[in-house]
This record gives C-alpha cells, structure tokens and sequence, in this order.
C-alpha cells in the first residue's frame, strides 16, 4: 500500500477511473481507493447509455463533449469498448411535450447537437415495432450520434491505461477517514493504512454522501432504489435507445439481440433497498409490452438494482469544495453519470493539475444550493 | 426452438401437444408473430406455505405441512411431479421402513398418489411446468413474495406469489468437467441420460465411456446395458469406487471394467463424439504422460458429483459455508431445517447431497416444522417432528451413512457457531 501520493480518488466506477486516467496522463501521482471491485458501484448496474438531448445547457454541453471523446475512446485506451451510435428516440405523447420538445431542440442545436424533430410518420422507420397508438405518440425528437457502450469494458480500458500511466488501483480498500489540517485535506485513512495527500476526489456513488460527511461536509444527495430488466436474445430489429419522459421508460436492443431497459419503481421510497421488487417487474413488463406488443411471449432472463444518487436539481455536483481545500466532487450524477465520464474527467484535470476552473465546473458546484434559484433538469428516465 | 411462432422454445422438455408448428430457428430468434393475448400477470395471495420442487423432500413436505392444516402450493418446473424419482426404475437399497426394494418411480407415483388425496383437495395446490425464479421484496412484514413464471401452450405467464413461509426442496445440479470437446454432441450429464433412456424410451447412443464411479455412474451404467448400449467402461479418477459394492458388481459380472485412478483427457470428433483420450492419475490426481489411452465411442456419460441448488436461498441472503462433504455451498440450517431466515426451510439434496431416502425425512421434518410454526397443532406437530428425528437418525447410523452423517454434523458446528 502506497504511503503518499498527488491525488487519492476514493471510488472505482467509471468516474473514479476514468479522473485516474486522466491526472496520471497529465504526470500526476495517484492512487484510486475501490472497497470492492472495479465497476461494482452504479456502473455495474447501469444501462450505459450514453445521450446529448437533455433540458439543461450543462448537461447537454457536457454530453456532447463527452460523445466526441468516447467516438476515440477505444483508440486512445487501447481496448474496445463497444462504443455504438444508434441514436435515442424520445417519445412525445402531448402538444406541452411536443413544445417542451422545441424548446430543448433549439438550445441543443445552437450547442451544435445534430438532432431533429420527427413526425409520427418517421417514427416507424426508426424503430418498426412500436405501437404508437398504444402508447399515444404525437411525435419525437432524435439525435443519431447518441448511443450506447458498454460499462465494465469502459471502466477495465480506463483502469488498464490509467496503470499503464503509473496509477495505483486498489481494490477492496474501504475509505474510513479524511484529515484535514487549517481547512485543507492532509490524509486519507483506509483499512490498509494511511495515505498522506493534498488532493481528495470524492467519486463514490452513492456513497459519496458518507465520505463527504468525514470532512465535514453535508450533500444534499439521496439514494435511489432503480431496476433493469433484459430479456432473451432475438434478432437485431432496432439500434435505437427509446425514451418517454411521460412513462419513465428507457429500452433498447443490445448488439447481441437482448432487449434491456428500465423504469421508475411505482411508489418507491428514498433508500438503500438493495431486493428486487415485484412492482417494477409488473409495471416494467406492462409498459414495455405497451410500447412493444410483439415482445409478450419473450421471456425475461435477468433483471437487477443499483442505485441513482440524485441531487435536488437532477445534475452532478462537480469541483473544489469551496471551504475544505483539496476536496473535490464528483457524485450527484441522478442517473447519467456514466455518459458524463470523459467530461467530468477532463474538466477534474485540468482543475488538479493545471489550476484551470471552467464556467460547468462553477456552476455545478455544491455552494449552487445555498441559492435559491436551482436550474432543473428535467430530461430524466428510469 | 420456434413453436406456434413463439421463439426460444426448450422442446427438448416442453409438451408435444396435437397440432403444434415447430421450427427451427436461426441462432437468434426471429421476433414472435402473436401478440393477442394480454393478461399475463396475475398474483397468488395467501398460502401458508410455498414448496420449491417436488422432489422426493417437497411432496412430503406438502404431506405433512397439509396433515396439520397448512395450505401449500407446491411447484415444480417439470411436467410431473417426482423431482429425480421419475427416472429412477431400479430398486432401492437400504432400510426397508424407507422404501428399500422399491423402484423410484413408483415411490414417485406412491406419493402423487397421496397428493391428490380428497382430503387434501383444499390444502395442496400443486402447479407443474413453472419455475420460481426469484425473491422479491415484499411490503408485508411477515409474508415473503416470490416471481414464478408458469408455461402454458409454449407461453410464459408470470405469477406473484405471496406465502408466510417457504421451503427449498430444490435437489441439486449435476458436476461438469472441462475438458477439450466437452461441448459436443454426445457429452451428457448422468441426469440426462437417464431422462432419455427412463423417462422418453430414447437411446442415448450406441457405445458410452462412463465417467465417475459413484453410485449415480454405477446404477446408470447398469440401466445403459439393460437398454442393450453397449458400456466400454468406467473410468473413477479416486483410487476407490464411491458406490456401494451391490451396484460395481452387476456392471462387473456383465464384463464392464472399471478403472480406478483414471480420468477423462478430452473427446475427440468434428461435430459428434466420435471417441476419446482417457489417462491414468498419479497419487497426486496428476495424469501420467504416456498412459493415454483411446476409447471408440459416441457417447460420454459424466456422473461426476452434484452440487446442491442454493441460488434462491443465496439471494435471500440465508447464511451460507462451504461443506464439501455436502457438495459444496449450502444454507447453515438447523435440526428442524429451518435456515438463519425465519421462515425459510430448506430439505433434500438442496441442503446436502444425500439420498431419496433421507430427503423423504428431511421433507417431513420441514413440513411439519413450518406447519406448526405457523402455528398448525404444535403439539402434534412436534411429536411428529421428534419420531421423524429418530428415524433420520438410524437411517444415516449405517457405515453408508457415514458421509452424509459427517456432513450434517459439521453443518450443525457451524450452525452454533453463527454470530
Ligand atoms: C439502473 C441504472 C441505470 C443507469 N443508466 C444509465 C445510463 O443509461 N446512462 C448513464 O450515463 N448513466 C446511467 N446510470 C447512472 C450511472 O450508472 C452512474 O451515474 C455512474 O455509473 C456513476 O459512476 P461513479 O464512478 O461516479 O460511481 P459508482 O459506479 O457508483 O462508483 C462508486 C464506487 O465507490 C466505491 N466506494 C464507496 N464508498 C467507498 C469507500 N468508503 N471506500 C472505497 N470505495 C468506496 C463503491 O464501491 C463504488 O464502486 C444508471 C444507473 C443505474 C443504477
Ligand atoms: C442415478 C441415481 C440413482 C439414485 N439412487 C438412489 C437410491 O437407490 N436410493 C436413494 O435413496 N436415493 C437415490 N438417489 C438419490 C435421490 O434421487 C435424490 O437424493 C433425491 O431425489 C433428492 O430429492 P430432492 O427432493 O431433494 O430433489 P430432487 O429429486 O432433485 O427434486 C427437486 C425438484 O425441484 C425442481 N426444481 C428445482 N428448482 C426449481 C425452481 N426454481 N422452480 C421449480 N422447480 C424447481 C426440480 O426440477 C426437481 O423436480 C439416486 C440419484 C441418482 C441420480
């Protein structure tokens, strides 16, 4: 176990890995704190799409940026990552959605996202086997560079080059302190020893919470329950993510044929609920054979839970503390933190090792919640 | 398999029913053309008592849990009931009060019997060709929920199913070996060989090299050259036969070699067996270069060891260790079967490999323990449950109950040593 180094990430998601990656690249002594095993957190568990149509400016810039570096990803880590373009079809199903729909389309483009509104009539062409009766469309928007990788892959390549980089990975390693001296971290403490540094990033998921809460720090994150369903293999019929904002649904057919998505669980509480539930099994396959009838003789195989650490506003909380020095977020991602990774990586580096803030990182930062005025995202699913 | 255009259909073990359109699908299904039906999700409230497989220890377990007045739903994913009984057509050995001389199947059938009785019309529900696939969380304090898809003409249905209690008579599954060609056409489990021979009248080949001289390897051996297959031989990578000397002997009186401390190197053939190496073991399990040998055969037989189902028990989080005597990790349970969940049993092969015989007991203990926890004639229930004891225990005081006697009593350790 490393004694002393630039910067200790605690968390070994893809957040976790992919800020290893990048300070190490950038010459940067650091070390990544795992209590379990790599991709074991929300990224393990997520849907790993990855979408640039969002309601807020932020979360679309960081989206698209993010695209333009995971269409080279594999090529720079040196590992594939299945990284695939299919497009995200989000479903209308009311003239305020449509408007809603307008509204963000034209923000998007003016940050140069190629997507555009479709008629009903285009909506088959994208993916035939929707009942749009049934599920009362009126019409869509699509972005054809949206889509999909896959997240153990994505994690392993960061893991792997980030070492290649001279990054210590330590898995099952719990973070159990932080010392902090005149207001500015000094130490991490785990269950394997002490390591002295000046840099702390918090990418702990859901746990980010806790951790925060050794320096003293309150976030305002709360933990939810979020369930996926995949079914059995049948051929390739369609490549697009298909979304509603209205219905909460999210599914799409994986390169190897299984249909995969999710769907907020009915009357779910706040909470670290780890079992599977029947409600979301029922209302999952209830609204999935709405949008897909053909899909009601095709059996289920598995379907799991992970969690969203969902933040007051729906966007990640990202940067330098602004009263402990040297303590640095990267949680709060409500459900989209594995799209944001290579952003939210690059933008962490150049803050560490360059001292270069950014107009996201500033207003993604936790002191936005001392105001008053909290910009919503609402483009959220699952 | 595609049949009445419902893709991914296992024929294999699905009912051939008059009139049916089965084709043969591309490697991924096409997606299905029939779409009418809608209701597919419904919900059983209510039981007492839910039994997962109806084996041997589950329909004794619904037996005895009904006789005290519990309401149970037994279910098994087969299309009758029996578990591992239906296949077995020879006679049993051991104890005459459990059965011995009698062939499996009509244990089985014995058993079916008594649960179709009129009296307990309104305590058994027993519903076949469905599988219980998962633990749900339930909002109720003291009920479990479990999901259980039930297959009717070639279509899932998926089932709620809400109970107090629950028991895992779920047996076991059977030991894979790896070795280059496992995956031909011809490489069988014992399990399936006997499924196609017992159950289906099927001749699984011509010629079989056995791998795996327990009891399982031996008897089925036997049963292969009673379906006049011809047996080249048996080959047991221990230094001694597992099975009892009753069953090595018919193989050798009929000239079936078994050869100790050899074991299987590979199977060779292009897209069926076509034969294969087998190789001579050292005292440390290692092969001993040069000893290679070939066997021309279209049929590889393993009965290499089975493993208890644990996977519901282990997602419902029931404590767990690994007793390989039992075959391999099983729920810590104690001498009423009950695991460190309250209300969740377990019984049979699933709580430790062992014998019909033992899991019939087993089952009963379970059943009548579940059954008074609910509070069903305690008193009755408990003098049932002590007779059942003794019984199980002179069942495993013989020397051929060593093993499972060892296994059960280090379980019990470790039971006590919980937290
Ligand atoms: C069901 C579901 C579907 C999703 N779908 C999508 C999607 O389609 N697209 C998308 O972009 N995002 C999606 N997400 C969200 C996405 O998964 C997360 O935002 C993202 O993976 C977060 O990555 P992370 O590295 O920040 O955190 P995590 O992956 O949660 O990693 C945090 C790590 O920190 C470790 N840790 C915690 N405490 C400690 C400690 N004290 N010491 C050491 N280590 C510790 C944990 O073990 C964990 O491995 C989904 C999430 C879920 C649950
Ligand atoms: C070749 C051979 C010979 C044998 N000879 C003898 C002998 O002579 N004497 C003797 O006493 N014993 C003998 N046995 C052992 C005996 O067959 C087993 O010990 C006994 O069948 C175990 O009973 P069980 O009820 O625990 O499990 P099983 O009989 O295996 O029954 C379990 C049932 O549960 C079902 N099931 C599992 N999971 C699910 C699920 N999730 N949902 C729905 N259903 C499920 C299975 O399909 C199965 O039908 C022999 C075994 C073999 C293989």
């Amino acid at each position: 176990m490393k004694r002393k180094a630039d910067v200790v990430i605690i968390g070994g998601g893809v957040n976790g890995v992919a800020t290893a990656y990048a300070l190490a690249k950038a010459g940067l002594d650091v070390v990544v704190l795992e209590k379990n095993y790599l991709s074991s957190g929300a990224t393990g568990k997520c849907g790993a799409g990855i979408r640039q149509q969002w309601s807020t400016a932020e979360n679309t810039e960081l989206a698209i940026r993010s695209v333009q570096m995971f269409e080279h990803l594999s090529s720079d880590l040196g590992m594939d990552i299945e990284f695939r373009q299919g497009g995200y079809l989000i479903i209308n199903h009311s003239e305020k959605e449509l408007r809603q729909s307008e509204e963000n389309v034209e923000m998007q483009k003016r940050l140069g996202l190629n997507v555009r509104l479709l008629d009903i009539s285009e909506i088959l062409s994208i993916v035939p086997v929707l009942d749009l009766k049934g599920i009362k469309a009126v019409g869509a928007t699509f972005c054809p560079t949206d889509g999909h990788a896959n997240p153990f892959l994505t994690t392993f390549a960061y893991a792997n080059a980030a070492r290649k980089h001279g990054a210590t990975i330590s898995t099952h390693t719990t973070v159990t302190g932080i010392k902090t001296k005149d207001q500015h971290v000094t130490s991490v403490k785990t269950s394997k020893g002490t390591i002295h540094t000046s840099w702390v990033v918090d990418a702990a998921g859901v746990y980010s919470k806790d951790i925060a809460k050794m320096v003293g720090i309150k976030t305002p994150n709360k933990p939810y329950r979020k369930e996926v369903l995949a079914t059995e293999r049948l051929q390739s019929m369609f490549e697009a993510m298909v979304i509603s904002f209205t219905d909460g649904i999210y599914f799409s057919q994986q390169q190897e044929g299984q249909i995969v998505g999710g769907i907020p669980i009915p009357h779910e509480q706040i909470g670290l609920y780890k079992t599977p539930t029947f409600s979301f099994l029922r209302h999952m396959s209830q609204t999935l054979t709405r949008y897909v009838p053909l899909l009601r003789h095709v059996n289920m195989l598995r379907h799991w839970t992970g969690f969203y650490d969902v933040t007051p506003d729906a966007r990640p909380i990202l940067g330098e503390d602004r009263t402990v020095k040297g303590f640095i977020h990267c949680h709060g991602f409500s459900g989209h933190g594995f799209m944001l990774s290579p952003m939210v990586s690059k933008l962490l580096t150049e803050y560490i090792a360059y001292e270069k803030t950014s107009p996201i990182l500033d207003r993604l930062n936790l002191d936005r919640f001392e105001g008053s005025n909290l910009t919503q995202e609402h483009s959220v699913v699952g | 398999m595609e049949v009445n255009g419902i893709p991914n259909v296992r024929t294999c073990i699905a009912p051939l029913l008059e009139g049916v359109a089965v084709r043969m699908q591309d490697r991924l299904a096409s997606w299905p053309q029939n779409n009418t039906d809608n209701a597919f999700v419904s919900t059983v409230q209510d039981i007492d008592i839910l039994i997962v497989g109806a084996g041997p220890a589950g329909m004794e377990a619904a037996l005895q849990a009904a006789t005290f007045g519990a309401s149970v739903l037994l279910v098994d994913e087969n299309q009758r009931v029996g578990g591992q009984l239906i296949k077995q057509t020879h006679k049993f050995f051991g104890s005459k009060e459990e059965k011995a001389g009698t062939r499996g199947i009509s244990i089985a059938k014995d058993l079916e019997d008594q649960l179709c009785d009129d009296r307990f019309k309104d305590k058994i529900d027993v519903l076949l060709d469905a599988t219980v696939f998962g633990f749900y969380e339930d909002d109720t304090e003291d009920r479990y929920t479990f999901g259980v898809i039930s297959r009717k003409e070639y279509k899932s249905r998926l089932i709620k199913v809400v109970c107090r209690s629950v028991i895992f008579t779920v047996g076991a599954m059977e030991n894979m070996l790896l070795f280059p060609g496992n995956d031909l056409p011809g490489v069988y489990g014992a399990g399936a060989v006997q499924t196609l021979m017992n159950v289906y009248g099927v001749k699984p080949g011509e010629r079989v090299l056995m791998v795996g001289a327990g009891n399982v390897g031996l008897i089925v051996g036997y049963q292969l050259l009673q379906a006049g297959i011809k047996v080249d031989r048996v080959v047991e990578a221990a230094p001694t036969i597992g099975g009892y000397h009753v069953h090595a002997a018919k193989l050798r009186r009929c000239s079936v070699p078994i050869y100790t401390r050899h074991s299987i190197k590979e199977v060779f053939g292009a897209d069926c067996v076509k034969g294969a190496v087998v190789v001579e073991l050292d005292d440390h399990w290692n092969p001993i270069q040069g000893s290679e040998e070939i066997v021309t055969c279209d049929t590889v037989c393993l009965a290499v060891g089975l493993t208890p189902s644990t996977r519901l028990l282990e997602q419902i989080g029931v404590d767990m260790a690994l007793v390989p005597e039992a075959g391999g990790y099983i729920a810590l349970h104690d001498e009423r079967m009950q695991t460190s969940v309250p209300r969740v049993y377990v019984a049979g092969d699933s709580s430790g490999i062992e014998e019909a015989s033992t899991a019939m007991i087993e089952g009963k203990i379970a059943g009548a323990m579940a059954a008074k926890q609910l509070g069903y004639q305690q008193e009755k229930a408990q003098t049932a449950y002590e007779g059942f004891l003794k019984e199980l225990k002179r069942l495993r005081a013989g020397p051929f109950g060593a093993k499972p006697r060892d296994a059960k009593q280090r379980i019990q350790r470790l039971w006590r040593k919980r937290p």
